[in-house]
Formats: C-alpha cells, sequence, structure tokens
C-alpha cells in the first residue's frame, strides 16, 4: 500500500501532453497565479506555482491538460479501509437514491468501514461558530474569518494573498477530523495500530489529492488516499440496490447535506456570513478582503468550484441536477440542529479541532525590507510601467505571457524581449522610435 | 534615484468602476514587496477618498508617489468642496445621498477611516472649490 502522506516530493497532477498541445493560450489566461507560459507559440509549459484549481484542464480544447486522477492506493484489501465520501456523492445517482442507500453500496463494494463525513460537517459547524464568537470581539481580530475548507482557496491564499492566512481559523476540516477520529476508534476498539487503517476519501476535487501530500494547515494529513467520483461511481452504482436494511449509516440532517453546494457550509451558521463560489469570484473578493473591507463580515465560505463541491471536475452529475437532488434531500432531511451543543463544546475546549500546526506558511511575520531593496523594487516597477507605456495594451497573450504586465516584468528580468510582443514593430513605427538601431528602452 | 509616481483618473458617479485605482495601487504596492499591513492601510485609505471622490467630488485624480521612505497619495477633484471639515472628520458624520446610502455607503467612517489609518493628512477644501487631500505613510520605522 502506497504511503502517499508520506511522501514528502510534492506531484502535481496536471500534466501537459506536449503532442496534443497546439499552444492556444485558453489556459494561460485563466490561471489564477500567472503559471503558465506558452513560448514561442509552441507548447504551454507550467512555470509557476500550480495550486491545482484545474481551470486549465476545464478550458483546454484540445483536452492537452491531463490529470493522474487514480493513486497507486491498494484496494484488495478493503477490510482495513474506512471510506468517507465527499457529501456531494450523494447528489450522484437521481433523486430516488438517499444517503444511507449510498453508503450502504459503499458496504456492499467491500469496505470494512463507512463514515457519514456530512454528519462531522455538522459538529464543525458549531465548532466554528464557538470560535468565531470567541475571536470576532478581540482587538485586530482578523475580520472577516475565511473557511479552511476548500484546499484550492487555502492554496491561492498561501500563493497569491499570504496576508490572508491569518484570516484561516485554525480549525481541522470535518474530512480531516474523520480520518484522524476513525482511526483512533478502530485503534481502540481492536487493540490495533491506528495506521494499520486507511483512509480513503471520495471525492468531487482534484486538489483534494494534492493536500494529502502537501497540507498547509496540518502538519500531515490524516487521510491516506483520495479517489474520484468517477472512478467509483459505475461499481458504486451497480451496487445501490433498491432493498431494506436495517443498517443506518447516514447520520446527517439536511444542513450537513447541503455542504455539498455553494452556500451549504454557512447555512447552520448563526453568523454574518458570506458564500462566494467560483475563482474568479474568490480572488475579486479576496483583494477586497486585502483592501480592509468587508470587516462587518464574521465568516466567508469561499469555493474555487462555480456551484461549490457540486462542480468538482470528479463528479459525474451535471451540477445543477446534482444541486436540485442535493436540495431535495436537505428539504427531506430538515434544517434542524440536531447536533448538542455541549458535547461539541467540551470537544472544543479539549482542543479537538484544532490543528496541530501553530504557525501556517506565510503566516509568521514576512522580513521587512531594507531601504536599498525598496530602491531596488521601486527601480524595477518604474522600467516594469515604463515598458507598459510603450506596449499597446491589447492583453492578447502572442507573447506568451498571460498579460501585458506580466510580460513587461520578463522583459525587465532578462526572461524575454520587446521582439516577443507582435505589436512592436508597428508599435515602435506608431511612437517614432523606430530605426533607432537598438531597441527602446535599453532594459539589459 | 527617480521616484515611483503614477496617475490615476476618477470619474464622478461611475461606481461601477470605483475602487478600480485603489486595487491597482494595492497590487503595485505588492509587487515592490511593501509590508502587508503598511499596504492595507494605504489601500483603505485609497479605497476611501477614490469613493468621497466618486460620491461627492466631481471628476478628480488620484496620484501615487513612492520613494523608499514615503507613500504620498494625493486625491483631487473639482466637486462642491467640504463646509466644515472638523466636522467632516467625526465619525459617523455623512452627507451622503439616500441613493449612496442604498448602495451601502455613506456611513460617515470615509475620512475618519484616511484618519485614522494615514500617519498624516492633510485636507485642503474650499466651499464650492473641490478637495485636495494629501495622505502621507512612512514606510518601516524611519
Amino acid at each position: 500500500m502506497t504511503e502517499t502522506a508520506d511522501n514528502t516530493e510534492l506531484v502535481h497532477y496536471v500534466q501537459i501532453d506536449e503532442s496534443l498541445c497546439n499552444g492556444c493560450v485558453l489556459c494561460m489566461k485563466v490561471c489564477p497565479t500567472k503559471a503558465i507560459r506558452v513560448k514561442e507559440g509552441k507548447v504551454a509549459r507550467i512555470e509557476g506555482v500550480c495550486i491545482d484549481c484545474w481551470e486549465c484542464v476545464r478550458v483546454c480544447p484540445k483536452g492537452a491538460i491531463k490529470a493522474i486522477t487514480s493513486d497507486t492506493f491498494d484496494l484488495t484489501e478493503k477490510d482495513n479501509i474506512i471510506v468517507s465520501p465527499s457529501t456531494v456523492l450523494y447528489s450522484q445517482f437521481g433523486q430516488d437514491v438517499l444517503p444511507n442507500d449510498v453508503l450502504l453500496g459503499l458496504k456492499r463494494m467491500g469496505f470494512g468501514y463507512i463514515h457519514d463525513q456530512s454528519y462531522t460537517s455538522e459538529i464543525f459547524n458549531l465548532a466554528i461558530e464557538l470560535y468565531i464568537k470567541e475571536n470576532r470581539e478581540k482587538p485586530n481580530s482578523p475580520l472577516p474569518f475565511i473557511s479552511p475548507v476548500c484546499p484550492v482557496v487555502v492554496g491561492l491564499i498561501a500563493y497569491r494573498f499570504p496576508s490572508l492566512l491569518r484570516h484561516i481559523p485554525p480549525l481541522v476540516t470535518p474530512r480531516e477530523i474523520v480520518a484522524r477520529e476513525g482511526k483512533a476508534r478502530l485503534s481502540a476498539k481492536h487493540g490495533r495500530e491506528p495506521e494499520e487503517f486507511k483512509v480513503l476519501h471520495i471525492t468531487p476535487c482534484p486538489s483534494k489529492m494534492i493536500c494529502l501530500k502537501e497540507s498547509i494547515l496540518q502538519k500531515r494529513s490524516f487521510l491516506d488516499a483520495a479517489i474520484g467520483i468517477n472512478s467509483v461511481y459505475e461499481e458504486l452504482k451497480n451496487n445501490i440496490k433498491d432493498v431494506e436494511e436495517d443498517i443506518v449509516l447516514h447520520h446527517s440532517g439536511g444542513i450537513g447535506l447541503s455542504w455539498g453546494m455553494s452556500g451549504g457550509e454557512i447555512s447552520g451558521l448563526d453568523l454574518h456570513c458570506l458564500a462566494i463560489p467560483g475563482l474568479q469570484e474568490t480572488i475579486h473578493y479576496l483583494e477586497k478582503i486585502e483592501m480592509g473591507l468587508l470587516g462587518d463580515i464574521d465568516y466567508v465560505e469561499f469555493r474555487a468550484c462555480s456551484e461549490g463541491c457540486l462542480g468538482g471536475p470528479f463528479t459525474v452529475m451535471d451540477k445543477y441536477q446534482g444541486k436540485r437532488n442535493l436540495q431535495k434531500l436537505v428539504r427531506m432531511f430538515g434544517v434542524e440542529k440536531r447536533i448538542k451543543y455541549g458535547y461539541v463544546k467540551k470537544l472544543y475546549e479539549k482542543g479537538w479541532f484544532f490543528t496541530d500546526k501553530s504557525q501556517v506558511p506565510g503566516g509568521e511575520e514576512l522580513p521587512q525590507l531594507t531601504s536599498s531593496e525598496i530602491s531596488r523594487a521601486i527601480e524595477k516597477q518604474n522600467r516594469i510601467e515604463e515598458i507598459l507605456r510603450l506596449l499597446p495594451r491589447k492583453e492578447c497573450g502572442a507573447c506568451g505571457c498571460p498579460d501585458c504586465s506580466t510580460f513587461a516584468e520578463d522583459v525587465v528580468d532578462g526572461k524575454d524581449s520587446l521582439q516577443s510582443c507582435v505589436f512592436w514593430e508597428g508599435q515602435k513605427k506608431k511612437l517614432g522610435i523606430a530605426g533607432k538601431g537598438r531597441d527602446y528602452p535599453n532594459v539589459a | 534615484m527617480a521616484d515611483l509616481v503614477k496617475l490615476f483618473n476618477i470619474t464622478a458617479r461611475d461606481f461601477a468602476k470605483a475602487g478600480e485605482s485603489s486595487l491597482q495601487i494595492q497590487s503595485l504596492l505588492k509587487s515592490i514587496g511593501f509590508e502587508p499591513d503598511l499596504i492595507r492601510r494605504i489601500s483603505i485609505c485609497a479605497y476611501e477618498a477614490e469613493m468621497n471622490a466618486v460620491m461627492h467630488g466631481g471628476d478628480g485624480e488620484l496620484l501615487l508617489t513612492v520613494d523608499p521612505k514615503n507613500i504620498v497619495l494625493e486625491v483631487s477633484d473639482d466637486g462642491p468642496g467640504i463646509k466644515d471639515v472638523e466636522l467632516a472628520l467625526r465619525e459617523g458624520y455623512s452627507t451622503a445621498t439616500p441613493e449612496h446610502r442604498e448602495m451601502g455607503f455613506g456611513a460617515g467612517m470615509g475620512l475618519p477611516n484616511i484618519n485614522k489609518n494615514a500617519d498624516s493628512l492633510a485636507i485642503n477644501s474650499l466651499d464650492g472649490r473641490g478637495t485636495h487631500l494629501r495622505i502621507k505613510f512612512k514606510v518601516g520605522d524611519s
């Protein structure tokens, strides 16, 4: 069995197949970390930090961007596997299939232990509420707090908005609580080591596989593997049967079930909250928060995918149909809070919900720049601005950079030259700087 | 050593574009690498000043000057001016119209917020002749 969590080498699941890529710029344009370049009009290459958001895979018309979806996780010894599916799984089989039917289907597939993650999500809701009520009134409290649940959003914050890392409460996500507690309970029950049990997460989200290997908010992930909903779908569907069984595996109410949709996480919170789905909107609102806006909001649920996790790439059902199915389940099970507050409060006070990592990367104080470093940075920025004034600002991407300002920066850094701009020759004439023997400005 | 100087235009009552300049200033300061708390304070001031000009001011300009020791925002507009500067600096005092309030503005926190976040603020305004704000921030402990 592969110890994925111990594999410290970070392998990104997004890879570009050079034989299929025709060098169009769509992936480069959507990449939120501006990690992709298409130099010399050939193939796209990932040069920067990938946060596994999947936007490039979704947009590629050639199917050239691929993902390694099947982990080398051994599924033959299912007895020792605790399987914990994302709530989204319940929405994938039509309106008449209930969560318990889906979980029984997993049992029939041979998995030793099944855990209903949506129940843990309801417990987590109360913990978030406790944390925010305890912390929001403190001086310099980083409002709004930001949900730690979506791994793409956490990666985006760590890479592009590090000053906002302190807005993420140091709480462990429901999927991780399931894994940690599942192992601990089985180990106590059977007198075996917790490591002998493996936790498999069934997910709509490719980023979950990455965060097992490089967890930003924890020392290490308690999950052993994650597989896409689409890779178990057929087998599971064949195991979902319309027969009466006395085993109850599903425990959550409507609040836990709504977690698969945008707005689901905050639906059970008695706080001043917003739910913002979609990567572009997420970036837009993170910028606002970084500007000090939205300070009157307690908590923001960001999800990188539109419609929330239902829009994840590894789903089978169309996201809007999935939403309809989940909405029906939410109505059926009701939205009253079922978890006992006193019970969660005790766990909370014991530290049960808190992450083992005291300092998240980037959360520490950044070293202050010295005066001469600032001077150099200002000078560089001035050169970038100077080049930008020379460019026609078509933002076309034909140079191979995602936008004109990234191109200007690459030119200043000596990684590219103004010749790469397809408008440059015409622009020289227009600006009256043609035929000067060399390109203006001299940026070397 | 040349300072970094950048001019932004502000269009009166253009709420769709309002906030754009502050966003650009924020991203510019981020790429230079100033510390996040300083950037946050500057962004708040830029945003509030920009919104004030958009709401009350009429067309205007926002001039950003960055040198290794100071960052200065100068915001000028050709609007009606501020009748009573002392009053305008008081939290909760607002001359916003019902229309502004419907959009979520007009809590009377604009100028007080700038005053709170800037290292120094100079207001030059004459009734009927526009407003000029000079908002200054010190870089580091210097």
